[in-house]
């Protein structure tokens, strides 16, 4: 008796855990952050039915989950359905994701709510009168700035119904999970590598363009494309070009690139987001392919870029003494001999192409195995800043007469007469090549970013291209004996002149030091000043015991050498400490009119549709500094952006910067200056400004493409 | 200075100028790895370029993600870290956490939480600013990179093959750090170099 009492207390006790477990695993589940529920696209089954199930996910605000490519971090949502015996599931049907970012970090998911949908096929010997029990293991990571990995098991119990009984509509959430499903697209893709760049082309897109506020391309699978650089667009007849920059795991030729293409477009109550499905694989680009974005240059225009570039470089604070100089030393030959004087052009642009030569190859060995160039090559080098700025400081103690090379070194420095040998002017054209180098010279940036992206040959031909453009100047006045007869007469005034453009050098390597202030600190300053006056000394010591008897001589000028070692050594140990310790300091001035750069910033302010004024700098580049003080500083400007609401955010460049890098290359620079207005409203690819400002440049392009983007809308 | 001095520094000067036309936005797997000296744990500074002659593995951590979690107490990353040691390798934990958000420490508790755990990182390496973090592009804890004795990035990417919070999935896992330093003891270059990183995003100050 006992033991029956028992025993049906032992069946109770099963049951009522059983029960217990039915309960656990029920359609619903719920975390502090996320509500998951078990949907389905009927209320019953018949044998031989395909459906829809789905997980719904409410997730609290600030909360996010992620897509089937999280992005940069994070995890996607997994579903792990047990299923009755013979019946399948598809993989999820992804929704539409966002574009979730933090910091430098960029990520795919879902806000607030999603729906997973799956397809699933019901075996056709399913027992009428039996439930059909879906059951799923949802394991998915959520993430605010923290993130937490969470999972529920869920079931939902359905009815098999004989045939002819209507098996409902069930949930009515799957009807919103089905709308926000990408669709297929109507548009004809082709994908196409351009250097790191993968350009996308949506064929048909573009006739549709005036009303799209954004154009975001999701990749399905890591690596393909680099997820948090700019996606720049632009039109080409009735295409939409989308610029994706290649990832860490690039698409090899005729690989398939497969993601989700998703269009917002403004509508009268608000912008409504689609996605559509893109499978396109990469193929070579079509060779009548000629774009219209401004740094996809032919070749041809690519150099005549570049000589103009060069021939502007000669216009340079820090190039013109040298050149001038190199001038007006033709004076004094101009009417001795022709030849002699032809040839000093020629030894001077050997100088500046062999420099150049020099570069490109350099620049292909790096870019083809940086690995041999070794240990501390390093971006925007505070070391480099230092070394020009001693060599600027050099030359100008040379102007100023403190020393002469006796021999040939230096046709600036020495006596502008008697200069017979022409490793002088070789020399010279060596001097200019390195002095014109710290910064982008207008239309150079153009060039050089069509070069980085181009065979090793036609990089080559674009530098020398450049080269030629510096020294033309010098060789059309050695060629021209009636420009010579132009120059005016020698005289005194040549030596008062010589030394008076000592006075720009030295300016230059104040400049220099300035920058080097930034970059490494206020002890290099002192680091970079008590190298300059060691480098004084060994000036005056080694021209005062030049003449001198051979003893005094030789001892001056090894003094004079120790101290230059001094100053280099010194300096290049002390800016390599200083540089690495160095902290940016961000002083913000009290009557600032623009914002720092961001990216996220930048995104922020498209996507409310604000206009946007992008400046790239650098504290080295002396174009940026020009054109800010002349025309981005000017009250008209400042007016202008105020009264258009145009956010001016101003990217720093003049220490390393990934994110501004990024930019920069998306827009196929390898440099500062760079200008881009985005105008309110649409999600067209912002315009690029030239490289040379004046506020009248500035406040009429942004007038008219303002006027523009008004009409469009 | 004589003429070919001259050159050679006009040479050097060049050089560096083409540093800059070069330079690339993120460290890039057979280049030199960037630079960077900063605070550790010991209280003292720690400079990349000092560890010339050493592979060094830089590991992104944040104590309190899941993610890290996972691979310190099921014992996955401590055990690394001896493998390394016994290699002559030097680890590095990198913490970018901004003051204030998850993951920051200070020297003491840095100490402390890796003493709790058993974990014998040579040092830990503090970056609230972020700096390190946006050179090398790091976005995830956990997150590694493989430097070369030349100062060469030889891997970045994930600790192993399946991207989950569960502990359970380590021993399914391919682990791409221990394969690593198993080719590179063996003096082999490492095959699968780039991986896709997992785990929780990097705490940097936004």
């Amino acid at each position: 008796m006992t033991m029956k009492i028992l025993h049906v207390l032992f069946i109770a006790l099963l049951m009522g855990s059983m029960s217990f477990t039915t309960q656990a695993a029920d359609s619903f589940a719920a975390t502090d952050q996320v509500k998951v529920q078990l949907i389905a696209s009927v209320d019953g089954v018949h044998s031989g039915d395909e459906i829809l199930v789905g997980v719904q996910q409410l997730i609290i605000p600030h909360w996010h989950t992620y897509w089937k490519n999280s992005g940069d971090s994070g995890l996607p949502t997994t579903i792990d359905y047990e299923l009755p015996k013979g019946a399948t599931v598809s993989d999820i049907l992804w929704p539409v994701p966002e574009h979730i970012t933090l910091g430098p970090v960029t990520n795919y998911g879902y806000s607030h709510e999603v729906i997973l949908l799956s397809k699933l096929k019901i075996p056709s010997d399913a027992v009428i009168g039996s439930a059909f029990a879906v059951k799923a293991k949802v394991k998915w990571l959520v993430c605010k700035e923290e993130c937490i990995p969470q999972e529920a098991d869920l079931q939902l119990d359905l009815p098999v119904l004989s045939a002819g009984v209507e098996g409902g509509h069930g949930s009515p959430l799957i009807a919103n999970a089905l709308a926000a499903l990408p669709l297929d697209s109507p548009w004809q893709f082709s994908l196409h590598a351009k250097g790191e760049q993968l350009l996308l082309n949506a064929k048909g897109l573009a006739q549709r363009a005036t009303f799209i506020k954004k154009i975001q391309f999701y990749p399905d699978e890591w690596g393909k494309v680099v997820h948090s650089a700019a996606q720049i667009q632009s039109v080409d007849g009735d295409s939409l070009q989308l610029q994706l920059k290649s990832g860490d795991a690039p698409l090899t030729q005729d690989a398939v690139l497969s993601g989700i293409l998703a269009v917002t477009k403004e509508t009268g109550n608000g912008s409504i987001t689609r996605g559509y499905s893109v499978t396109v694989p990469l193929t070579a680009a079509p060779v009548s392919d000629s774009k219209d974005t401004a740094a996809d240059l032919v070749l041809s225009s690519a150099l005549l870029l570049a000589l103009l570039g060069g021939l502007i470089l000669n216009l340079m604070p820090c190039v013109f003494p040298v050149l001038s100089i190199k001038a007006l030393s033709l004076i004094q030959h101009a009417d001795k001999d022709p030849l002699h004087t032809r040839l000093h052009g020629w030894a001077y642009t050997a100088g500046i192409q062999l420099s150049f030569l020099l570069l490109g190859v350099l620049l292909i060995a790096l870019k083809s195995g940086g690995a041999e160039i070794g240990w501390g090559f390093q971006f925007q080098s505070p070391l480099f800043v230092l070394l020009v700025a001693y060599l600027m400081f050099a030359v100008g103690l040379s102007l100023s007469g403190v020393f002469t090379i006796g021999g040939s070194i230096m046709g600036v420095g020495s006596n502008l007469a008697n200069r017979s040998g022409y490793s002088g002017s070789f020399f010279t054209g060596v001097l200019a090549s390195i002095v014109a180098t710290p910064c982008t010279a207008p239309f150079m940036g153009a060039a050089l970013g069509f070069a980085l992206t181009q065979p090793p040959l036609i990089q080559i031909a674009v530098l020398q291209s450049l080269g030629f453009g510096l020294a033309l100047p010098y060789l059309l006045l050695s060629h021209w004996p009636s420009l010579q007869r132009r120059l005016p007469k020698p005289g005194l005034w040549m030596e008062r002149l010589k030394q008076g453009f000592a006075f720009p050098m030295y300016a230059a390597s104040v400049w220099l030091v300035w920058v080097l202030a930034q970059q490494a600190g206020i002890n290099a300053v002192a680091v970079a000043l008590a190298g300059m006056v060691a480098i004084a000394f060994a000036a005056w010591l080694y021209e005062a015991t030049k003449l001198s008897a051979t003893t005094a001589r030789f001892s001056g000028a090894s003094v004079a050498s120790v101290f230059l070692l001094v100053a280099l050594l010194g300096g290049i140990v002390a800016i390599n400490t200083l540089a690495a310790t160095a902290q940016p300091d961000n002083v913000v001035s009290h009557d600032q009119h623009w914002e720092a750069y961001s990216a996220a910033r930048l995104k922020e302010l498209r996507a409310a549709g604000k206009p946007v004024f992008v400046n790239f700098t650098a504290a080295w580049c002396i174009s940026c500094l020009v054109n800010e003080k002349v025309a981005l500083s000017q009250q008209t400007v400042i007016d202008t952006f105020k009264n258009g609401g145009i956010t001016y955010l101003k990217g720093d460049w003049t220490n390393r910067d990934a994110e501004i890098t990024h930019i920069l290359a998306d827009f196929d620079r390898s440099g500062v200056p760079l200008y881009l207005f985005y105008p309110a409203g649409t999600a067209e690819k912002p315009v690029i400004l030239p490289q040379i400002l004046t506020p009248e440049i500035v406040t009429q392009t942004v007038s008219a493409i303002q006027a523009v983007a008004v009409i469009n809308q | 200075m004589s003429q070919k001095h001259f050159s050679s520094f006009i040479f050097a000067s060049l050089l560096l100028v083409f540093a800059t036309f070069s330079a690339q936005a993120e460290p890039v797997i057979n280049q030199p790895a960037p630079l960077f000296s900063a605070a550790t744990a010991d209280g003292k500074t720690l400079n990349l370029a000092d560890l010339h002659g050493k592979t060094v593995i830089l590991e992104w951590t944040n104590h309190e993600c899941p993610f890290v979690k996972k691979h310190y107490e099921s014992g996955n990353i401590p055990n690394l870290q001896k493998q390394a040691a016994a290699q002559g390798v030097v680890w590095l934990q990198i913490i970018s956490s901004a003051a204030g958000k998850q993951g920051f420490v200070d020297g003491e508790t840095a100490k402390k939480v890796n003493a709790e755990r058993g974990a014998t990182p040579a040092n830990t390496v503090f970056d609230p600013e972020g700096t390190i973090g946006k050179l090398y592009a790091a976005t995830n804890t956990p997150q590694f990179f493989i430097i070369n004795p030349e100062g060469v990035l030889l891997y970045k990417g994930a600790i192993d093959s399946i991207p989950s919070a569960d502990q359970t999935d380590i021993a399914k896992a391919e682990n791409y750090i221990s394969e690593a330093l198993v080719e590179l003891a063996a003096g082999k270059s490492i095959s699968k170099n780039t991986t896709k990183p997992y785990g929780c995003t990097v705490k940097y100050a936004s």
